[in-house]
């Protein structure tokens, strides 16, 4: 049986490329059944290329992700997509459909999983739009919607049939800060009451320092920090704590791109 | 009167909730307002939270309302957190219209539509034909970049479709008359053809559903991403920046691909005249040249040249009065592509009864 603390996804060593440019340098980590495991790190680093690797959307140059036990890159199709049924994901730009109501993006997962009683699609739809908020919003088109409206709408479809694993891409960017608090509370519930498991992409230290149980912070393709929130105060490396004290670069900083 | 009182299982999910609900709501009539007791349950997920909120519905339809009572611990902060999705759910207020009133809106729509068309026409022909003299900029860059892309790109495809019907043309007609012997006048034909009608309205036709249809996803997927917007929150003309160097491109492309067209199509009738036909190949050349006129090539030339304003400023136009997402882009590329192709035939129309009937 499935226990909290269990190894849900390790990752050995990723290394990945965009064409010559190395995003990923040797990534190595794991996140345990229950955990909200927070992803830090500057624009550009490679967050979002990271999450897109941890649900198989991506293949890896070299390295290992392990999914329970079964490496992501050795999956066929079939198997892949049986392992992202059980992962919800909010992407960055929300990712909604545009020819569907709200209501029927989030009804989508559901439908199509066919794991659901098609009479309560409806319910559970009502129920995960009014916990982001949007219970009004069920009959709009995502076109008619505000980008942060759109974005927790997108948050509401990935945790549509309780998945035992969410990933969020920065879940509070462009969100105001009550609903971001909302959000924070909304990830803390689904955890604790639930047991989900959370790896989330941010940028908020207020929601760092609140929810997570683990942090990872990448700089230019590398982990440079991975440990509790009391390991921050420990840390002796600049850009973390430059990050953490929210200090500006001297100059900012031109990266290059080669 | 009392209500009556169920007690939940242990765990809520999927499976119990259904029988949770068939007991509850199961029969025809419910009996009277319903407590749900949840002392009982230690786990519940959002399939058995979605199950309490169909009982509830359902009392509510039936006048009666339900309770939950008893929760503790986690399922007390569970049914907390769907506290809000008990209410009453949002009505959808998309509303239904009446014939009559769906005719209306149509007249109107058609009436905006058209008018925006002739203000983007206007302003077309200002940024791209009277700006420029006035020193107010345009985009040479760019021009020569559509050039490029409407223009060279669409060479081959132009020649092999224009080529390919010439081949048709000599094969049908030479069918026809070779019982009179006269097919030589195949070769008359095909010139004609191709000169006045042919290769301007084939050219037309490819170019409309690549170039057109490319115009129109282009600049709709922009004002999808709010592009158009942060072009005109910069102060910058987006029909000087987007339109005024597509339109001029297309203007100088589409003759020249027609021109290309025209050879092609004559060189298709050849091949068939001198391939399969078996004519000598001066005496067919000497056809060709005699059958050829300046003023049928005109006449083709201009008209294509009606073509090129019509697929771009139509491509334009669609591509701005996109709504609704990625949906909308697609239909607006299929909208624009149809129009275009309407629009050429009608064009044809236009001038085929003013060269043959009144100008003769
Ligand atoms: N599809 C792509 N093709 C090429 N380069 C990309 C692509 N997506 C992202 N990159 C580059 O990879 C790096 C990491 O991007 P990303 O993972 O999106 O960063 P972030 O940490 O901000 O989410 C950036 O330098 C970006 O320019
Ligand atoms: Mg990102």
């Amino acid at each position: 049986m499935e226990s909290k603390g269990d190894i849900i996804i390790e990752v050995e060593n990723l290394v990945t490329h965009y064409g010559d440019t190395k995003v990923l340098d040797g990534v190595s980590f794991t996140v345990r059944r229950g955990e909200i495991f927070m992803i830090i790190g500057g624009s550009g680093c490679g967050k979002s290329t990271l999450l897109k690797h941890l649900c198989g959307l991506l293949r890896p140059t070299s390295g290992r992700i392990v999914f329970q036990g079964s490496d992501i890159a050795s999956m066929d199709e079939d198997q892949l997509a049986v392992m992202q049924q059980s992962i919800g994901i909010a992407f960055q730009s929300s990712g909604l459909f545009n020819s569907m109501t709200v209501g029927d993006n989030i009804a989508m997962p559901m439908v199509e999983f066919g794991s659901v009683d098609p009479s309560l699609v409806k319910p559970l739809v009502r129920m995960k739009l009014s916990l982001v908020g949007l219970a009004q919003a069920e009959h709009l088109m995502p076109s008619d919607l505000s980008g942060g409206m759109r974005k927790r709408a997108g948050l509401a479809r990935a945790i549509a049939v309780d998945p035992p694993l969410v990933y969020f891409d920065e879940p509070s960017a462009g969100l105001d800060p009550i609903m971001a608090a909302g959000l924070d509370e909304l990830v803390m519930k689904l955890n604790k009451l639930l047991g989900t498991t959370f790896i989330i992409v941010t940028h908020e230290l207020d929601s760092i320092k609140l929810a997570a149980d683990r942090i990872l912070m990448l700089d230019r393709g590398k982990v440079i920090f991975l440990g509790t929130l009391d390991d921050v105060e420990k840390s002796t490396n600049e850009r973390v704590r430059q990050f953490f004290e929210r200090r500006a670069d001297e100059h900012i900083e031109q990266r290059q791109l080669a | 009167m009392t209500p009556t009182r169920v007690r939940c299982p242990e765990t809520l999910d999927q499976d119990t909730g259904r029988t949770l609900f068939e007991v509850v709501c199961g029969k025809k009539v419910v009996p009277a307002d319903v407590e749900i007791d949840l002392s009982a349950t230690l786990s519940m997920d959002s399939f058995g939270g979605a199950w309490i909120l169909r009982i509830a519905e359902q009392l509510r339809n039936g006048g009666k309302t339900a309770v939950c009572v008893g929760a503790a611990g986690d399922v007390a902060a569970f049914m907390d957190m769907l506290e809000p999705g008990m209410q009453r759910p949002a009505t959808d207020t998309r509303v239904d219209t009446v014939l009559f009133e769906e005719f209306g809106g149509e007249v109107i729509n058609f009436t905006k539509e058209f008018r925006e068309f002739l203000e983007l026409c206007i302003d077309a022909i200002y940024w791209t034909l009277v700006a420029p003299l006035e020193g107010r900029g345009f985009r040479f860059g760019a021009f020569l970049d559509e050039l490029h892309e409407m223009g060279v790109r669409a060479v081959r495809i132009v020649c092999l479709m224009n080529f390919l019907l010439g081949l048709i043309i000599a094969m049908l007609s030479a069918k026809q008359v070779e019982a009179f012997g006269l097919q030589i006048f195949v070769a008359n034909l095909v010139v004609i053809a191709f000169a006045r009608e042919l290769a301007a309205v084939m050219t037309a036709t490819v170019v409309s559903a690549r170039t057109g249809a490319a115009i129109a996803a282009e600049i709709a997927t922009m004002e999808v991403q709010e592009e158009i917007d942060a072009l005109r929150g910069m102060g910058i003309s987006v029909t000087q920046y987007l339109v005024a160097p597509k339109l001029l491109a297309m203007i100088v492309a589409l003759p020249c691909l027609t021109v290309l067209g025209m050879f092609s199509g004559i060189l298709g009738g050849t091949l068939w005249g001198i391939g399969v036909l078996g004519f000598q190949p001066s005496i067919w050349y000497e056809q060709t040249l005699g059958a050829t006129s300046m003023g049928d090539i005109g006449q083709g030339l201009l008209k294509s040249l009606f073509f090129a304003v019509a697929i771009a400023l139509i491509g334009c136009h669609n591509g701005f009065r996109v709504t609704g997402g990625s949906r909308g882009v697609g239909r607006m590329t299929t909208r624009a592509v149809v129009m275009d192709i309407f629009t050429l035939i009608v064009i044809d129309i236009i001038f085929a009864s003013f060269f043959y009937y009144i100008m003769k």
